[in-house]
């Protein structure tokens, strides 16, 4: 890697911390799009109310507030918790954790609706086929629904994730040490800034072009058998 | 018969917001019977058989599949499965053939077929693919197992379906409109397959507008007038010289 005045070890492990925020956040972010969107699709009036809170509380606030807010609220709460129990130290949350928790919010707030999208997409008489063969409801949703919405969920849950990989670099204000930190401490000792903003730049676009290539090889792998042959 | 019916329906009665589609039903079937349901559009045909399997909760009425009773227990204004248990079980053993396949159209038809045997009764595997691979010979598209059912056309999907609903082993098969969805010249490569089962003796319900296809292999012809049973009896007597004036009517204007 060429050397960057010393600092291109330091961006490529801004790299790896960028890259395990993005794809924690995508997990965390996956599984509370799921229930996001099956809690407003439910029977149940106060699940739908739950969602809709959710959803409409995180798509309206800005990113990088939930950031601030989740980093300094989460310690804030976690020691009144703790507190209750006893237990008075300073609890400190990582940045690393503020991150994930915050982008994966913000994720599956999005992904929600993406999802929710997909399983009304699923016609009526794919589940029947299922209940009518006695399958249970879990093994339904898992062999006959699932694949189909992931296949319909796809190419929202791309976009999603190409947003989720850039607002990473609002984590670096909270002190995570990712591309976009790195870069701003070798501007601040180099003073070199369009150097290593441009070199931030790049590395955010090559992770965003990976990223295109997986999700279209996903797309590829997950629409088999869905066009007429 | 002194044999207990395999399946009986007492006094089904089904109720859609306001509109009283079905108003009281009773059906017995014994082992090898072949009925068909007939009726114009609107009837009730289609509803009265997803009640029977639970697709549809009935608002009124008894199932009894082998001699014992289908619980159910009150889920609004309709019942519902008061035993999960029993009712799956019970679908296990009641296949349904669909008007529009409803094959999984991301599984190939030997994963179609297969599904249900391999995750559903937990069989060996082996065993399971040599029974889908009979069963889609049986149909005639063992040709094309390793094809996703967007290849195939309507009437290869439903014989897949049908494939598909064999591979459980059931005790009964419910048609609802098997081929109302096909190309007219697709039609009789379905009812082929299903005079095969009938020869077979097996024992089937099948809700139809192929009038000859019903006279031809049914053993009981059962002829629906808004939501009720306006005639039934052997089809020599429904198609030849019914009781019914609607039913006399029916017949001639489509058949
Ligand atoms: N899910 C439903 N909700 C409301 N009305 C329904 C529903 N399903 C069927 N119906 C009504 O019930 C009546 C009988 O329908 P159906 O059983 O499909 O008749 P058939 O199979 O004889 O054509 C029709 O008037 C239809 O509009």
């Amino acid at each position: 890697m060429i050397d960057l005045h010393g600092f291109g070890d330091q961006l490529l492990q801004g790299a790896l911390i960028t890259v395990e925020l993005a794809m924690a956040s995508l997990a965390v972010g996956l599984v509370l799009g799921l229930l996001g969107a099956a809690a407003k699709l439910s029977s149940i009036a106060p699940l739908r109310w739950l969602a809709t809170i959710y959803t409409t509380i995180v798509r309206g606030i800005p990113e990088l507030l939930t950031v601030l807010i989740i980093y300094f609220g989460a310690t804030i709460v976690l020691m009144a918790i703790a507190s209750q129990f006893g237990y008075d130290d300073y609890i400190e949350v990582g940045p690393f954790a503020a991150g994930v928790t915050a982008l994966g919010l913000t994720f599956g707030a999005y992904a929600t609706e993406v999802f929710r999208g997909a399983l009304q997409s699923i016609p009526k008489g794919q589940h029947e086929a299922a209940t009518a063969l006695g399958m249970g409801a879990f093994r339904k949703f898992q062999r006959i629904i699932l694949p189909q919405v992931w296949r319909v969920a796809l190419p929202g849950l791309g976009n999603l994730f190409l947003v989720l990989l850039k607002d990473t670099a609002l984590v670096s204000i909270v002190g995570l040490d990712d591309i976009m930190r790195k870069a701003n401490i070798a501007v601040s000792s180099t003073k070199q800034p369009f150097l290593f903003y441009a070199t931030a730049a790049v590395m955010y676009l090559l992770l965003t072009i990976i990223s295109m290539v997986v999700v279209t090889w996903l797309e590829k792998r997950a629409s088999r058998g869905m066009r007429r042959g | 018969m002194s044999k207990a019916p395999a399946l009986e329906l007492i006094d089904i009665h089904k109720t859609f917001t306001d509109v009283e589609v079905l108003k009281g039903i009773s059906l017995k079937a014994y082992d090898g019977d072949v009925i068909s349901i007939l009726g114009s559009s609107g009837s009730g045909k289609s509803t009265f058989l997803r009640c029977i399997n639970l697709l549809e909760n009935p608002t009124k009425g008894e199932i009894i599949f082998n001699g014992e009773s289908l619980k159910l227990a009150s889920s609004g204004r309709d019942l519902a499965a008061a035993d999960m248990k029993q009712l799956t079980k019970m679908r296990q053993q009641i296949g349904f053939v669909f008007q529009s396949f409803n094959l999984w159209p991301h599984m190939t038809v030997l994963q179609n077929v297969m599904e249900g045997p391999a995750h559903v009764l937990k069989r060996p595997k082996q065993e399971v693919m040599d029974y889908a691979e009979h069963l889609l010979n049986k149909v005639g598209i063992a040709d094309k197992k390793h094809m996703y059912p967007n290849q195939l056309s309507g009437g290869q999907q439903q014989r897949v379906a049908i494939a598909r609903t064999l591979a459980m082993d059931p005790q009964v098969i419910l048609f609802d409109e098997p081929t109302s969805a096909l190309d007219p010249e697709l039609v009789g490569e379905v009812l082929g397959v299903m005079r095969k089962l009938a020869e077979e003796g097996r024992t089937m319900l099948i809700v139809t507008h192929e009038m000859s296809f019903a006279k031809e292999v049914s053993s009981e012809v059962v002829f629906l007038h808004k939501g009720v049973v306006e005639e039934k009896g052997t089809p020599d007597k429904v198609f030849n010289s019914p009781d019914s004036e609607r039913c006399r009517a029916f017949l001639s204007s489509t058949y």
